[in-house]
């Protein structure tokens, strides 16, 4: 069952275009990573499915629900799915609990007892409860993503998004995070992730898209775009990356 | 030099000086500095806004009281908000307003000019990132600016914020001009009363210096204090 579908999206910034006809989805279940050339339009792709980029042709739905219909309640829908960003986006001004309660209580009409209670209970997920009351500039990069990854996470999300999660890391603190994406994954969790850790792909991905100029190159299942991409383009890419 | 001066006249009129004249003083800035810091915001987010006519009359309204002398401005709203105000509440004859209601609503709607700019190189020293995260866990607009935005933007924007509101401490002095008894025009009836300008007028400037070099020396403690915690 299709959680996210995208049919011919397409987005221009003026008269650029940065996404062309873009049609594909992912499964319940499924993990699905995004990868190209910088500017080829893929944190954009991502953004689009929670609406906060809008695009102009096209349709994506989320759960059966239409993103770029007006009358979609949109809050509504972004609550239910959970984004990470490439600069983690944590709250400086609140501590890291308050970081996880927040839309819980505030979307989520949960008390605050029970969204402290869940809050640290995802924070001892990743490793990190005792930083409870703590502020995010207080922690390391890599703390501060598996943070952002628990914020997501507290609010149940019926599908995550990453956007180039690990590329603002230090190299020492990407699989920090890494290893918490990897096992959400095998726990079953719908994702999409723009990312340049093939390894990561290679390990969780069930399929993997290849962007490039605002264009789907390439989707294809693991092990079919390893073994044999089928564009130049995307053999060139991977040629790039993989080399050391 | 000075044996021709008689400080003693300060002395004598210190009672009043500050019951009267300074109590005013200190009233009037602190609610044209809320007032205005409200009406400040709401101004920062249509300029903000994207819906284009309420930019462009916040944007027409800030230039505008920022392109006349606030002076000026006392002037007219002291003449204006009588009338305005019956206007608004259906009435035949201007409403009475007194010259204390009118400095405050001149003072706010003046302020609010300053505070707005201020306010919206606040707003716009927010990443972007920030009001997407918001977004992303279902938050709505009003509750992003009121738990993200807002308060990242005053912590950063307190210091400056807070050295208008010393410019609107020494500029409420201006309202002198409708006889009303701040500090100054308090300084000023004892003056002429006893023939005693130039020592008053020497304390009144003595007493404005202390009080907002005091306050800016505050503004700089206050701002090491609210710093967002970072890496210890």
């Amino acid at each position: 069952m299709a959680m996210i579908e995208m049919n011919q999206v397409s987005k221009w910034y003026g008269a650029f275009q940065v996404l062309k006809d873009c049609t594909t989805g992912v499964d319940k279940g499924e993990v699905v990573v995004v990868c190209g050339p910088s500017g080829s339009g893929k944190s954009t792709l991502i953004k689009c499915v929670n609406a906060l980029e809008p695009f102009q042709q096209g349709s994506i739905t989320v759960d059966g629900v239409s993103v770029g219909d007006p009358r979609t309640d949109l809050p509504r829908l972004r609550a239910r799915v959970g984004m990470v960003f490439q600069h983690f986006e944590l709250f400086p001004h609140m501590s890291v609990v308050d970081n996880l309660t927040l839309a819980q209580v505030k979307v989520l009409d949960r008390s605050r007892e029970e969204a402290v209670q869940r809050a640290l209970r995802y924070l001892e997920r990743v490793g990190l409860k005792e930083h409870a009351p703590r502020y995010p500039g207080q922690l390391s990069g890599g703390q501060q993503q598996r943070v952002a990854i628990a914020r997501a996470l507290a609010m149940d999300p019926i599908a995550m998004l990453f956007d180039e999660p690990t590329s603002a890391l230090d190299p020492e603190m990407i699989n920090e995070v890494l290893d918490v994406m990897v096992e959400l994954a095998t726990e079953g969790m719908t994702m999409m992730v723009v990312t340049h850790e093939m390894g990561f792909a290679r390990e969780v991905a069930n399929r993997v898209i290849f962007m490039d100029r605002g264009e789907i190159v390439e989707d294809a299942p693991k092990d079919d775009f390893f073994g044999k991409p089928r564009s130049e383009r995307a053999a060139q890419f991977l040629s790039k990356i993989l080399r050391h | 030099m000075f044996a021709g001066f008689d400080w003693d006249v300060i002395w004598r009129s210190l009672p009043y000086l500050f019951r009267e004249g300074m109590t005013f003083t200190l009233t009037l800035t602190a609610l044209a500095m809320t007032l205005g810091v409200v009406f400040g915001t709401a101004l920062a987010m249509m300029r903000l806004s994207a819906f284009k006519v309420l930019a462009a009359v916040a944007g027409a309204y800030v230039n505008l009281m920022r392109s006349v002398p606030l002076v000026l401005v006392i002037f007219w709203f002291y003449f204006l908000v009588p009338w305005i105000g019956g206007w608004l509440i259906g009435a035949r004859q201007p409403i009475q307003v007194g010259a204390f209601m009118s400095s405050v609503v001149t003072f706010t709607l003046f302020e609010a000019a300053y505070y707005c700019e201020i306010m919206r190189a606040g707003i716009q020293s927010i990443p972007r990132g920030q009001v997407w995260a918001g977004y992303a866990l279902g938050l709505n607009y009003r509750q992003t600016m009121a738990a993200i935005v807002l308060p990242q933007a005053f912590r950063n924007m307190l210091p400056v914020l807070l050295t208008q509101t010393i410019i609107l401490f020494q500029d409420t002095s201006l309202v002198y001009v409708l006889s009303i008894t701040d500090f100054l025009g308090a300084a000023s009836k004892v003056a002429q009363r006893d023939g005693r300008l130039v020592e008053m007028y020497l304390f009144v400037a003595v007493v404005y210096f202390i009080i907002s070099y005091l306050l800016s020396h505050q503004v700089r403690r206050l701002q090491t204090r609210l710093a967002v915690p970072g890496p210890a």
